[in-house]
């Protein structure tokens, strides 16, 4: 009887930390849902078309090969995919991201190696399973604050997420000291509670 | 006091996708040993699809469901191969990379050059111009020559440890030297001390030693 409770209220804080995107993409990883994965696509093609033209400064056809790239990826490892390591969205934003990267390395240099940015990043993104009550209580801090940020900090992270900037780039397209576009992304991290210990951030803070 | 770990904005390039192929190589390296990096990094990439979720979209062409519902109708392959192990490695040290490091040696294997009688370097050539990778051995109780850096040097220790004036560092601890920093790292007595580094210009020797010193024939790329 506790263990059946247990497994209730367990299952309970699934569904209930859970989208429909969520929901769906499990159901493609388990059941090969042809009519799940269509839905998905048609909620997230058009966002990663923007993320890919604007990221990549890409024509819209390519920008739609690489969408293409993105979707086929996220139906061949929807198996390894788990509401209890990442939601949806974030998942998938990895996914296009790392298509992304290695779109540009393709163009940018003769890379002898067939690396991709999967290799380095699965190393460590979603490898341990967030679904300590903290950590979702700072991923729903994350979606509710973003909101909040004053526009001139949650600007600076959107151009280095949506548009592939790095603060250097950020700096010189605002026409702002590098020092001030470090400071924005440290309050905003900091609003959004994504912080490091205190001993690293006043160990960081002094090698600045 | 010099950090450990990379900084939150450092973090925050890693997670959007801004660093070079070497820097996102050490920051992996360095996340494997840093749980509390490790977190971070998964908050940021929450960060990362929050914002794509909320951002605008741009319609897709009509056929492009269409293309893709095709493609995966014939897709009997899930599982994309991962890359593959070069066939031979010789060298112990090329055997305990990681594979995503491993990726880069064309034969599976190091090429050692002694740069003085207690260090040596292998570069890992990644095709990237402004960054070099690379991998330092300094000897048990050995001592690095004294140098300078023109431009940013990324140290993660892998094994072993080592210490210069600041302090001394262990496996996982991650180092940023910017231009002008002058140090002389010495191993433990007890070990070797093997580090990756990510270069970002040639080093440059500072004192006498200079005219002996190999590290001024760096040349990224």
């Amino acid at each position: 009887m506790m263990s059946s409770i247990h497994y209730l209220h367990k299952e309970f804080r699934r569904m209930s930390s859970a989208s429909q995107w969520d929901i769906g993409l499990e159901s493609v990883g388990i059941r090969q849902d042809k009519t799940a994965f269509a839905e998905l696509f048609k909620h997230f093609a058009p966002l990663l078309k923007a993320f890919l033209m604007k990221g990549g400064n890409l024509g819209p056809e390519t920008a739609e090969e690489l969408v293409q790239e993105t979707m086929i990826k996220v139906w061949r490892r929807a198996p390894s995919f788990s509401r209890d390591q990442a939601s949806a969205t974030t998942w998938i934003y990895t996914i296009a991201r790392n298509t992304r990267i290695d779109w540009y390395r393709k163009q940018s240099r003769q890379d002898a190696s067939n690396l991709r940015a999967e290799d380095i990043y699965d190393e460590v993104e979603g490898a341990s399973p967030y679904a300590s009550l903290l950590q979702v209580r700072s991923i729903s801090t994350i979606t509710d604050q973003l909101l909040e940020l004053p526009k001139e900090q949650a600007g600076v992270l959107r151009l280095m997420y949506l548009e592939g900037m790095s603060g250097q780039q950020v700096a010189d397209a605002l026409a702002l000291p590098l020092g001030t576009v470090k400071s924005r992304i440290r309050l905003a991290l900091a609003k959004l509670k994504i912080n490091l210990g205190k001993g690293q951030l006043a160990g960081d803070a002094q090698s600045d | 006091m010099i950090s450990r770990h990379p900084s939150p904005e450092w973090l925050v390039e890693y997670s959007s996708g801004s660093l070079s192929t070497a820097q996102s190589i050490a920051t992996t390296t360095h996340i494997k040993f840093c749980s509390t990096c490790e977190t971070m990094v998964d908050a940021l990439a929450h960060l990362g699809g929050t914002l794509l979720q909320e951002s605008e979209s741009v319609p897709v062409s009509m056929r492009l469901l269409e293309h893709v519902m095709t493609s995966i109708e014939t897709d009997f392959a899930p599982a994309e191969p991962k890359s593959e192990l070069p066939a031979k490695v010789v060298d112990g040290i090329a055997a305990a990379l990681p594979q995503y490091v491993r990726n880069f040696l064309p034969a599976g294997d190091l090429r050692w050059s002694f740069l003085s009688p207690s260090l040596r370097l292998a570069t890992i050539g990644v095709g990237e111009a402004e960054f070099e990778l690379a991998l330092h051995r300094i000897k048990a109780g050995g001592q690095a020559p004294e140098h300078d850096h023109c431009g940013q040097e990324i140290t993660v220790v892998l094994t072993g440890c080592f210490s210069d004036e600041e302090g001394i560092y262990q496996p996982g601890d991650f180092m940023v030297r910017d231009a002008g920093d002058i140090h002389k790292p010495i191993a433990a007595q007890n070990e070797e001390c093997i580090c990756l580094s990510v270069l970002a210009a040639p080093i440059k020797l500072t004192g006498f030693k200079r005219l002996l010193n190999p590290w001024l024939k760096f040349s990224p790329g």
